[in-house]
């Protein structure tokens, strides 16, 4: 197969070779591995590789995967990181309107508009493309078996080649992309090539509030599979309020050998293990176990989780694969228009958050997530919002030991497209009703679900943010309900287009509605719960009157609390040209326009991670209703 | 002369051409018809004024300020702090309103004059439309303890104020404050979660807002106590801390303290654009509008935190040592 430029131009194609999405299970290949959580089967890709970049593709090296390809021209990058921040392009940030505005006039495939641009990305005189090539050896431990590359993320467009043969072609940025590269490896000297595209028609379902950037911004791992793998796993753990009993439902799909290959499940809680069960590998796995005694429900204040560990086994009882899995039992559902965890109203004290290092753009460390984890419990905060895409994986992880409730959502803002200088102005709108548009929506949609199902802190599937409603998001919420019925569906962009109103999202949720229109909903014969998905504006001076918020949840059981808009400031750290000293930098602070400014910056914590003074409030009253 | 009246325990009181001197064994005070004010508190051979102090009514923009363009209908104010014309000036002595002993009404007097109590009240004109006065009473103790009393008149047709105080510029760098009120930075609308003690805070932080904007306010406040250990009078060479202290006198007050007034901070995209830190910028205040919270696009402060230009204003302070 060939990689075509203009599928940057074809909302239609947008995984071009890509294994399936699963489950982000690890998996390892013997106890000392799991115990340190190392597998040998993984080798990480991650440093310095050559890079070059170019504005446009017309002028980019087209060659530059071929195996004889001469790159001594080239420069350097760290993988992962922002091309930008690298100071190959300009840093820009912009808030609502399309990072093209004022530049380039674009109306989306579909629309039926004068303006639509059959090679609007690949033909762009702007539309910067970065080259990087890795060059590496095989470990060991992955020779002679089939191997994945596995991006954890990239902005927005990637095609892949290895050793000069095409591989595939991704666009959601916030989601794994994985390719088999088994049948092109060689043991030593792969030629890795990946050609990042700044924009494709993705730029329009990717137009969150936020810098933006391109290039490989997260991990990028090979990872060898055994024998036999577990492909994906479904853990759905269901628990009984009632009479506090639990099943554990697996769902488990194998790949390569089965024959002779058994499987020993085995779950434990914090002191003994509670279940044991062994059966003999198949392709497709359903095992239910119910629980002997009580099971300890999961939440904010205990955040109990059991350990499952599912062992496979060869036919000379030598193991094979271990996969753990941490998982809680607990219930999200809705009652009397109230939504219930565990048979008690829900309250959310909660936060949205953006993925943010002042240092690295969003490519945060693990060290950045684990003071966040450590300032929202500290604060009484209990429950995030993923705003607007899918975050690093380790922190679904954290949120699960942590009991911090997550509205998980996926990766889709268009607000650019109906939204001008606060008007809904839907006279064109991405994805709205277009069929052209779907199938993209929809995969990112399935990518999302299939990698972070088993996250029992996921108590809402949140459709995207502020694009919003038509067709396809009614799709998209159809789906959720249909994968995962145990979970609520969350998107507040009805509220723009009442018509989907009995379609879409399982809750009310609005966003900077003064006290007195929550009140109005609610006083009016109310049909959901509500959510204010977003509210207290924390820019800068602010979140002030935070108190008339919380006093609703004492007058309105239907009031559920919401998410602070937000949680970190978005600035970067530059050094200043008269001082010489590190500065922090916001938008039209790199000669970027049109640009939202200041706009970016409206953290309860600072960009450099000290909390804010707005903190102290937030403390008080989280702590008051937690 | 009269030999036995103890004049230790009273005011010495130095009627000048173009000011008013009160001093007593730690104090030396200067009122100046000229600068319509205080000119000089010198205490302890300390001098903590470097200009005269007047009634503040701006703060640094905040964000939720611009969005909701409270500027726009306030803006007046911030002239209105950065001009104004003092344009009457009462002086009464142990309670007794004496003619402005001005010069050449000052004649009658001679270098040892006494009294226990003597009051000085200023009356500004602001240049908002329409006009409003703001007065501002001194009433100086024999102990060297100044009650200073200010009055805003309200006047219909005045947009909301953004904050109602009085400001004083001190001549060098604070080493820190300490005060009895709520932790951290408050403000009316955002204070439930601030813990009443006593705190103490190292040097004159200013909030880093990614813009600078108005910070470092500490609402509910029974007193501050500034410290500093350096002046600009070269001659001094001990650099040992030295202190002044403002107290409530009936309800608490709001204050901060920063290196940089209002409209420095206005003045700036980023902090490191801040002119560098020399100066105490100390203002009390007897009223703060909120900072908002509901949206950075238009939403207005919650109606309890506005404070209306039509309605008056009183609030008053000591100060002491």
């Amino acid at each position: 197969m060939k990689a075509e430029l203009n599928w940057l131009d074809n909302p239609e194609v947008f995984r071009v070779n890509q294994l399936p999405a699963h489950s982000d299970h690890e998996y390892y290949e013997s106890e000392d591995a799991c115990q340190s959580k190392t597998s040998r089967w993984k080798q990480s890709l991650n440093g310095t590789w050559k890079f070059s970049y170019s504005e446009n593709a017309a002028s980019r090296p087209k060659d530059f995967y071929q195996k004889d390809f001469d790159s001594s021209h080239f420069g350097e990058i760290q993988v992962p990181g922002h091309i930008e921040l690298a100071g190959y392009d300009q840093i820009h940030y912009i808030n609502t309107m399309y990072p093209w505005e004022g530049h380039t006039f674009r109306r989306p495939l579909g629309s039926g508009m004068k303006g639509v641009h059959r090679e609007e990305f690949s033909g762009a005189p702007y539309n910067p493309v970065g080259s990087y090539l890795c060059r590496f050896d095989l470990n060991e431990e992955l020779k002679g078996r089939q191997v994945r590359i596995f991006f954890e993320g990239v902005e927005q467009a990637m095609y892949v080649w290895l050793n000069g043969a095409f591989i595939g072609y991704a666009e959601d940025s916030f989601t794994p992309s994985e390719f088999d590269i088994t049948e092109h490896l060689v043991e030593k000297g792969n030629l890795l090539a990946v050609e990042v595209h700044k924009r494709s028609t993705s730029a329009y379902l990717e137009d969150q509030d936020f810098f933006r950037f391109f290039g490989i911004f997260r991990n990028v791992t090979l990872c060898a599979r055994p024998d036999t793998h577990i492909e994906d796993l479904w853990v759905r753990p269901k628990y009984s309020v009632a009479d506090s009993t639990g099943v554990l439902n697996l769902d488990i799909n194998l790949s390569g050998i089965l024959e002779n290959r058994k499987l020993q499940i085995l779950v434990k809680d914090k002191e003994t293990a509670c279940i044991c069960q062994s059966l003999n590998a198949s392709r497709h796995l359903h095992v239910s176990c119910p629980f002997p005694e009580k099971v300890k429900p999961w939440d904010h204040q205990n955040p109990y989780l059991y350990q499952l560990e599912i062992r496979i086994f060869d036919e000379n009882n030598a193991l094979v694969e271990l996969v753990p899995w941490k998982f809680g039992f607990r219930k999200i559902e809705i009652q009397n228009k109230t939504i219930l965890l565990n048979g008690k109203r829900l309250i959310i004290n909660g936060v949205n958050r953006h993925e943010w290092s002042a240092q690295r753009g969003r490519n945060i460390s693990l060290e950045e997530m684990l003071w966040d984890m450590e300032c929202l419990k500290r604060n009484h905060i209990n429950a995030v919002r993923t705003c607007h895409y899918p975050n690093q994986i380790p922190w679904y992880d954290l949120c699960d030991e942590n009991g911090i409730y997550m509205m998980a959502e996926t990766n889709l803002e268009s607000h650019g497209s109906w939204q001008k200088m606060q008007d809904a102005e839907p006279s064109w709108n991405v994805p709205g009703s277009m069929k052209e548009w779907e199938a993209a929506v929809l995969d990112r949609a399935k990518t999302h679900f299939e990698v972070l199902k088993n996250h029992t802190s996921i108590l809402f599937w949140s459709l995207g943010n502020e694009s919003y409603a038509g067709n396809v998001l009614q799709k998209m919420n159809a789906y959720y309900k249909e994968q995962d019925p145990d979970r609520l569906v969350h998107y507040e962009g009805v509220f723009h287009n009442r018509d989907y109103e009995d379609v879409i999202s399982d809750v009310e949720s609005q966003m900077y509605a003064p006290p007195q229109r929550v009140e109005e909903y609610l006083l009016n014969s109310p049909k959901k719960p509500f959510i204010l998905c977003e509210y207290m504006h924390s820019m800068g001076n602010s979140a002030g009157g935070l108190g008339t918020y919380m006093h609703l949840l004492d007058k309105y059981e239907m009031y559920q609390g919401g998410f602070i808009w937000d949680y970190i400031d978005q600035a970067l750290f530059v050094t200043d040209e008269i001082t010489g000293k590190q500065v922090l930098r916001y938008g039209g602070d790199f000669d970027d326009r049109p640009s939202d400014y200041e706009f970016s910056c409206n953290g309860i914590v600072f960009a450099d991670r000290r909390e804010k003074p707005a903190m102290q409030e937030v403390n008080y009253y989280y702590g008051l209703y937690s | 002369m009269d030999y036995t009246v103890d004049n230790t325990s009273k005011l010495r009181v130095i009627y000048g051409d173009v000011t008013l001197g009160l001093s007593g064994p730690d104090f030396h005070y200067i009122f100046s018809y000229q600068t319509g004010g205080p000119e000089s508190l010198c205490i302890k051979g300390r001098e903590w004024l470097y200009r005269t102090p007047r009634p503040t009514f701006w703060r640094a923009l905040t964000d939720n300020d611009r969005g909701s363009g409270f500027h726009l209908k306030s803006g007046m104010w911030l002239s209105a702090d950065l001009f104004m014309q003092c344009v009457e000036i009462q002086v009464s002595v142990d309670g007794q309103s004496i003619p402005l002993p001005k010069a050449p009404e000052n004649n009658r007097y001679k270098n040892e004059e006494y009294a226990k109590q003597v009051g000085i009240s200023f009356l500004y004109h602001t240049i908002t439309v329409p006009s409003t006065t703001v007065k501002v009473i001194y009433t100086v103790e024999s102990s060297g303890k100044i009650l200073v009393t200010a009055q805003y008149m309200g006047q219909p047709g005045l947009p909301q104020l953004p904050v109602f105080g009085m400001r004083f510029l001190i001549p060098t760098l604070a080493s820190g404050y300490c005060y009895e009120g709520l932790s951290k930075e408050t403000y009316p609308d955002r204070k439930a979660g601030g813990k009443k003690g006593i705190y103490h805070v190292e040097g004159l932080p200013v909030t880093p807002y990614l813009v600078p904007q108005d910070c470092g306010m500490h609402m509910d406040t029974r007193w501050v106590e500034i410290t500093r250990t350096s002046v600009l009078d070269r001659s001094q060479k001990i650099r040992e801390p030295f202190s002044l202290k403002i107290t409530a006198s009936g309800q608490d007050f709001a204050f901060s303290c920063l290196p940089y007034t209002a409209e420095e901070l206005e003045n700036a995209f980023h902090m490191e654009e801040l002119p560098p830190a020399r100066r105490t910028v100390l203002c009390i205040y007897g009223a703060v509008r909120g900072v908002g919270g509901i949206d950075s696009w238009g939403s207005d402060v919650e109606e309890a935190y506005h404070i209306s230009g039509e309605k008056d204003i009183c609030f008053s302070f000591q100060i002491a040592f």
